[in-house]
């Protein structure tokens, strides 16, 4: 049989088994020993809001061909009576699991709401009204959640230990999930408080200082002391006769500095990591390049080793051929043969 | 990138009074230097006069660019630079300047100060250090550095590459190399095994 894991859940949608993976394969084991459990089917399932795959078929299968290889021409009992027992559970469950994903969506939006810390555009209604609605979420979640688990419970006489099981598992699940968006947006909730308590610091200074400096300036920029225009700079020139009658141009310069030093310390972070990355890289090139080197250090060695060799061969001959005896008696009769051939036939 | 002046006054009710000023007329020819000096005490005190307090400004005339900042106790600070000084480390020197001065001088004597009485010498050494704003200012020389050091990691990583582009070629003539070698010792071999006659 083979054991291939499905992919962790990403919603609770219980069309499919997503959550209890591992006991599904423990369902089909004692599939062999006692063919009597009824193996809860999955209802036809709701594709178009899931998000994960879904291999009810290949499982079938699985089931079906285990079956008959244990029991021959065993035929598959009919499990229509405990589908219909679980499907309103299993309908809940789903509804559920749909609805924790549309609040988990809403809590993303929520989350990347709150986190905008810009001085001038906040959208303090709408975050409010997400918050809101949030809330009315996690609380229907709640009551749903506790319903499902009256209902199991009042099941649990009927329904085999597997299935005890599995829904409880199911509802564990599902109330786990419901935990972790809880505490997600309490940390959301959280943040938004400090933005609010830090864009409120800084209004104040803001308000402070441009009501120093309205002597000088329009009574429009008097009356948006918040103003919205995010570029904060009232540009104002002031014709001054001076000697010769320079023209001068005050500017108020008191937020652009703070954001320049603002901008320049983040040009410096940046740059420090991106000095961190590339010494990251040099360092992955070399410990690659150390390869190469193992690999030249292993060819030459190889060639030593050969000429060694080749080396030691030749001695041998050499050797071979300066002791031999045999050689100089080979060599005289070779002499001789040519040198009777050569008188023979000369004369 | 220069700075021309630095000076430190003190913005009275209606007037303000020069506590302390540097001057750095090297660019200017010999007989316009005491004139621009007068003009730029005039202009500081003037701008001093104009600005409201805890307010920093630049002020632009012709081709100069007059940096002003006012403390909120009336203590003021003034820098006459070029166009292309780079204004926050304009202000980040008065504030080092003014917090200097105010540890430095007592806060009775400046309503009434003269640059005569005033004992604040270090106005001369911060416009001389200031005439280059990469080595003064921390900011800028932490920019300044890592931007070399990023330079220098460009060549050798460039370096790096070609020392890879080497060792495969290295990598490539001993393979050659160990080839050759063996054929040179299998002949060496044969040379020993098959020629039994002689």
């Amino acid at each position: 049989m083979n054991t291939r894991r499905r992919h962790g859940p990403r919603s609770s949608e219980d069309g499919v088994y997503t959550g209890p993976s591992q006991t599904q394969y423990q369902l089909v084991q004692p599939l062999e020993s006692s063919p009597a459990v009824a193996v809860p089917l999955p209802t036809p399932v709701d594709t178009s809001s899931m998000s994960c795959r879904d291999r009810t078929s290949e499982f079938q299968s699985v089931c079906k061909s285990l079956q008959g290889r244990q029991n021959g021409a065993h035929t598959i009992r009919p499990v229509n009576s405990a589908v219909r027992q679980r499907s309103d559970f299993t309908l809940v469950a789903k509804q559920i699991g749909r609805d924790l994903s549309n609040t988990f969506a809403k809590l993303e939006k929520l989350t990347i709401l709150a986190k905008r810390k810009s001085l001038f555009d906040d959208k303090a209604a709408e975050i409010d009204e997400l918050t809101y609605i949030v809330k009315q979420d996690i609380n229907n979640l709640n009551k749903q959640i506790a319903q499902l688990q009256e209902l199991v419970r009042s099941k649990n006489s009927q329904n085999s230990r597997h299935l005890q099981t599995h829904s409880n598992t199911i509802v564990v699940s599902l109330q786990s999930k419901l935990a972790s968006m809880s505490s997600d947006f309490k940390s959301v909730l959280e943040v938004r408080t400090e933005n609010l308590k830090q864009q409120k610091s800084r209004q104040e200074q803001f308000s402070q200082s441009s009501a120093s400096t309205s002597s000088f300036q329009d009574s429009s920029f008097n009356n948006s002391v918040l103003m919205q225009d995010s570029s904060g700079k009232a540009d104002i020139s002031i014709n001054m006769d001076l000697h010769s009658s320079q023209q001068m141009q005050l500017i108020n310069k008191k937020d652009s500095f703070i954001q320049d030093r603002a901008n320049t310390m983040q040009n410096i972070e940046t740059t420090i990591v991106e000095l961190g990355s590339i010494f990251q890289q040099l360092a992955h090139m070399v410990k690659e390049q150390e390869e190469t080197v193992h690999r030249i250090d292993a060819n030459v060695e190889d060639t030593q080793l050969n000429v060694d060799l080749a080396h030691s061969e030749i001695l041998k001959y050499f050797q071979s051929v300066s002791n031999n005896r045999w050689l100089l008696i080979k060599i005289f009769l070779i002499l001789i043969i040519f040198f009777f051939i050569f008188v023979v036939f000369l004369s | 990138m220069k700075l021309y002046s630095l000076s430190v006054l003190h913005k009275g009710s209606t007037k303000a009074n020069l506590l302390k000023a540097a001057y750095d007329l090297s660019s200017f020819s010999f007989f316009q230097r005491s004139s621009v000096q007068e003009f730029m005490t005039f202009t500081s005190a003037l701008i001093v006069e104009r600005s409201s307090l805890g307010s920093r400004a630049s002020v632009k005339e012709q081709e100069y660019l007059c940096h002003v900042y006012i403390r909120n106790d009336n203590l003021g600070g003034v820098v006459i630079a070029d166009n292309e000084y780079p204004s926050r480390v304009c202000f980040t020197l008065l504030d080092k300047v003014l917090d200097e001065f105010s540890r430095q001088v007592n806060s009775i004597d400046w309503p009434s100060g003269s640059p005569a009485t005033i004992q604040y010498t270090a106005l001369e050494s911060y416009l001389a250090k200031y005439q280059n704003p990469r080595e003064a200012d921390a900011m800028s020389k932490v920019q300044a550095e890592l931007d070399e050091t990023k330079i220098i990691l460009h060549n050798t990583m460039e370096s790096l590459l070609e020392r890879g582009e080497k060792l495969d070629d290295l990598v490539q003539k001993s393979e050659h190399l160990g080839n050759q070698s063996k054929a040179f010792y299998k002949t060496a071999r044969k040379q020993n095994s098959c020629c039994e006659v002689m």
